[in-house]
This record gives structure tokens, C-alpha cells and sequence, in this order.
């Protein structure tokens, strides 16, 4: 899973470059993702901006990313096109994620 | 008087409803759009009806036959050919259709209305006739005055104060309009208007018999009448269109079913534990329809028949086809589900299928099978939610 980090303060944004988050890049993400908790970082802000397509296996894996950075870490979605953008208003991850429509926007409410 | 219904466009500007449904087809609430068009007709004592046929033309005459059941004798103009089973539509044009039934029959042999099969319209056509008569007109066109902001949606109509046509204006901008009267593509015409529609090509109404009329300087007419115009020519207008009508804001128009609670109105033998459901109307609920206990339907929504809302499911301000399950993990807000597709109000739309989301909303006679990624999250969301 080709992803593009950079640092903002205590958030760690990172930018999926690839197109389609579904079963077969799922597990790539997670493994990079834990890689990043693994060094020390538990707030990000996630990019969805190159995705312009979800599955269920996306979205669990989105969440199992929250599960494991806890109530002291922090994920903020931001960049779902409008069909990305359904399946999480769709499944009710808008509730368990704060969305917002870019990175400047979700930072700036973070600050 | 006898009366022509094109019904034979490939509706582009509904799909994806019409993927799978002519645009006559599309039910306002419960019946077809076309349906309540030839029940006007027949209010006005119209009896013999001409329909041209072409893009699912099966779901058109399946359904009305020959027009007994309705009071009316109809007519089919199939335009196409059946290749290896699929119909191929061959395109002759609103006015090229009109031609190819007279050439066919001499159908026409006396004044003659012809309607687009997919507006819902109840303008007087007595008064129409009376005004046609009297101007002796060749051509007349029922015009109708809409706000200045709405009429770079339509084609502009320009009147001389007897109620000749001077000039058409096809989408303006608000300030080039030159008048807020819209053409509604209702028209009355005589039999010699065939004089100017040739036969065995492609020929439109408004785009080139109307120019030919006004270039020969003959008779064609134009009149403003009030009357009540649900156009579902777009998603949006399907939308808006449906709105109204559950809001009641069309005279005239009557909800289906029985009102069984304020604002609550539904077919016959339903599943409903009334106490424990949060409905609040306007909503119409079709027959066979299913609702579980915790579940939320907002209006103004149409749930068809058929349906399954599961346990705690949330619906908001949709349209739900026929057949439509709505999983419990499924929050739908502003969605039209047809023909396998989740539709926003705007026209985008996902495929069901190809984008996996059958465990939120998929067909109601489908057997629910969740993969095991599906199931989880599911369940990771709902503890999340209800944490």
C-alpha cells in the first residue's frame, strides 16, 4: 500500500496513494499503519483524497487502525470523494470517525 | 379528439432509473407516471391514444395492453428492431414518430394532442381546443409561466399579444430570456401539420418542425394556461417531484392506501410493531412491507412493496423500489434504491454489486449472506456507536 507521511505537530498525515482501498490492499495498509504506531505515533490525520473506492474490508481496516490507537490517540478522515463519502455515511463510520473535507481543515479544528 | 404519448425516449437524464425503467414507468408513489397522464386523457374524454415505443418498450405495453382497463383504446408505434433479442432503438424523432403512425394509418384525421409520457400534467384541454379553434391555428403549444429564475431549465417562448409564436429560445440565461412562458411539450395540431414533417427521417418537434412553422409565417400559436406540471425529465425533478407529492402540494392528487396514523399511509398486510418503531410522516409504505422493532423512518419518504426494514435500521427522506431490504448497520439518508443502484437526490449513484455494499440495502428476496469482513465490522460499528 503505497501511503505518503508527513509530520504536523503531534498529527502524522497520512496520504493512501493508491485508488482503491478493498480486500487486497486492506492488509498492506494495516501493516504500515502498525509500522507508524510502532514508532511512537498515535494521532493521524488520514488522507482519502487519491481513494475513489471502499469496501467493507477498507473500511474495517480503517477501523481497526482506531481500535488500536485507543482513547489517547486520535484518527481524523478527510478527502472522501463523494462515493467514498457514502459508504461512510452508509455503515455509520461517519459517527465513530470526525470527517473533515481536507488536511488544512482538520488540522485547523485540532489546533 | 385523439391523442399521441411519446414514450419512446431512452430517458439520459434519469439514469440510472431508466437503466431499467422507460421514463413513462417511473412510478410517482405507486403508479406510473404514464398512467396518470392517460387517466387525464380520459377525464377529457379522449378515447383512441397512439404511444411510440422504443427503449423498453415490454414494460410499457405489457402494462397498459390495449387500454381497456383504463377507459382508453391504445395504439403501440414500435421504433426499432429486435437484433439476437435485444431492442435496438432507431431514432426517428418526436415529430418523425408522429409521421411514421400517419403514413402507417392516416391516424390523425382530426385535431390532435401529443404529450411527452413523462410529465404529470392536468391542464385543461377543453379550454386548449377552444383557444386552437378559435385563433385557427395549425399548431398550438400549452405554454406555462414559471419563475425568471427557473427558465434556463426549458424552452423560451416568445408570444406576439394575439398569442402567435414570434421566436424560441432553447435554456437562456435569466437575463436573455426574453419571457418567463415555457414550452411544456403539451401540443394540439391539425392533420395538415404533416405537410411539414417528412416522412422516413429523423425529425424533432420543437428543434425543427416548430423553426419550419414560424420561417412559413404559419399559424402556430402559443397559450399561457395555469396548471399544476410535475416534470421528472431529471433525478433531481423525480426527486423534488416525489416530495411534493407526499407534502400534498399537488392538487388534485391523491396518496395511495389508507392514512392508518397522521401522515402514515400504506398498502395492505404489512409488519409493523407500531410501538416500537419511530415513524414520522409523511411516508408511504407499500403492501407485504416489513419494519423490525427499533427501526427509524423519517419522511417524506416511499418505502414500495415488498420491503424489509431490519431491527434499528435508519431510513431519512428516501425512495425505496420495490423489494428493498435496509440492513440494521444501514443508516440511508436521502437515497433512491432502484434497480440495483443507491441514487443520491443529485443523480450520483453507486452499483450495489460493484461497489459491495448488499449487507446495507440490496434486494429484499436475496439471501442475506454477510462476509466475514462484513460481519465484523458490523459489529465493530455498532459497538462503537452504541459505546
Amino acid at each position: 500500500m503505497k501511503i505518503e507521511n508527513k509530520e504536523v505537530g503531534r498529527y502524522l498525515v497520512v496520504k493512501i496513494l493508491e485508488p482503491r482501498m478493498g480486500a487486497d490492499r486492506a492488509a498492506s495498509f494495516k501493516d504500515e499503519m502498525c509500522k507508524l504506531i510502532d514508532q511512537g505515533h498515535m494521532a493521524f490525520v488520514l488522507d482519502l483524497s487519491e481513494v475513489n473506492f471502499i469496501d467493507s474490508t477498507g473500511l474495517g481496516a480503517i477501523l481497526s487502525i482506531l481500535k488500536r490507537v485507543g482513547k489517547s490517540g486520535d484518527i481524523i478522515v478527510t478527502g472522501t470523494s463523494d462515493t467514498v463519502g457514502s459508504m461512510f455515511k452508509l455503515t455509520r463510520m461517519d459517527r465513530v470517525f470526525q470527517m473533515f473535507p481536507t488536511v488544512d481543515e482538520a488540522l485547523a479544528a485540532r489546533v | 379528439m385523439k391523442a399521441m404519448i411519446l414514450a419512446a425516449g431512452k430517458g439520459t437524464r434519469v439514469r440510472p432509473i431508466t437503466y431499467t425503467l422507460p421514463k413513462p414507468m417511473i412510478p410517482l408513489i405507486r403508479k406510473p407516471v404514464m398512467e396518470l397522464l392517460i387517466e387525464h386523457l380520459h377525464r377529457h374524454g379522449i378515447k383512441d391514444i397512439a404511444i411510440n415505443t422504443s427503449h423498453l418498450a415490454p414494460l410499457i405495453e405489457n402494462y397498459f395492453r390495449d387500454g381497456e382497463r383504463f377507459g382508453v383504446r391504445i395504439a403501440y408505434s414500435f421504433e426499432g428492431a429486435l437484433v439476437d433479442g435485444e431492442v435496438q432503438g432507431v431514432a426517428v424523432g418526436s415529430a418523425g414518430g408522429m409521421r411514421k403512425i400517419q403514413d402507417f394509418s392516416g391516424f390523425f384525421d382530426e385535431t390532435f394532442v401529443v404529450l411527452c409520457g413523462d410529465a404529470l400534467v392536468d391542464v385543461d384541454l377543453g379550454r386548449v381546443l377552444q383557444f386552437h379553434k378559435e385563433k385557427k391555428a395549425l399548431a398550438t403549444i400549452v405554454l406555462r409561466d414559471v419563475p425568471r429564475e427557473q427558465v434556463t431549465k426549458y424552452g423560451v417562448v416568445e408570444l406576439h399579444p394575439d398569442g402567435r409564436v414570434l421566436r424560441f429560445q432553447e435554456k437562456p440565461s435569466i437575463q436573455e430570456a426574453v419571457s418567463t412562458v415555457i414550452n411544456t411539450g403539451i401540443y394540439m395540431f391539425e392533420p395538415r401539420i404533416f405537410d411539414f414533417i417528412p416522412s422516413g427521417q429523423e425529425f424533432d418537434i420543437g428543434g425543427q418542425l416548430f423553426p419550419a412553422l414560424v420561417a412559413a409565417n404559419e399559424a402556430l400559436y402559443g397559450v399561457v394556461e395555469p396548471f399544476n406540471w410535475l416534470d421528472i425529465g431529471s433525478i433531481p425533478d423525480f426527486w423534488e417531484g416525489t416530495r411534493l407529492l407526499l407534502e400534498k402540494q399537488l392538487p388534485g392528487f391523491e396518496l395511495p392506501g389508507q392514512e392508518v396514523r397522521p401522515g402514515i399511509h400504506t398498502g395492505i398486510n404489512l409488519r409493523v410493531p407500531w410501538g416500537s418503531v419511530n415513524i414520522q410522516g409523511p411516508v408511504y409504505i407499500g403492501s407485504g412491507t416489513e419494519i423490525g422493532a427499533g427501526a427509524t423512518l423519517i419522511g417524506p419518504s416511499v418505502v414500495g412493496s415488498g420491503c424489509v426494514l431490519q431491527e434499528g435500521a435508519t431510513v431519512r427522506e428516501c425512495i425505496l423500489g420495490d423489494y428493498t431490504r435496509v440492513s440494521s448497520a444501514a443508516v440511508l439518508e436521502r437515497k433512491i434504491i432502484s434497480g440495483g443502484k443507491c441514487i443520491d437526490p443529485n443523480g450520483k449513484y453507486l452499483d450495489i454489486n460493484e461497489s459491495q455494499i448488499g449487507w446495507i440495502v440490496d434486494d429484499a428476496r436475496k439471501q442475506m449472506q454477510l462476509t466475514a469482513a462484513e460481519a465484523e465490522l458490523w459489529e465493530q460499528v455498532m459497538d462503537q456507536v452504541t459505546a
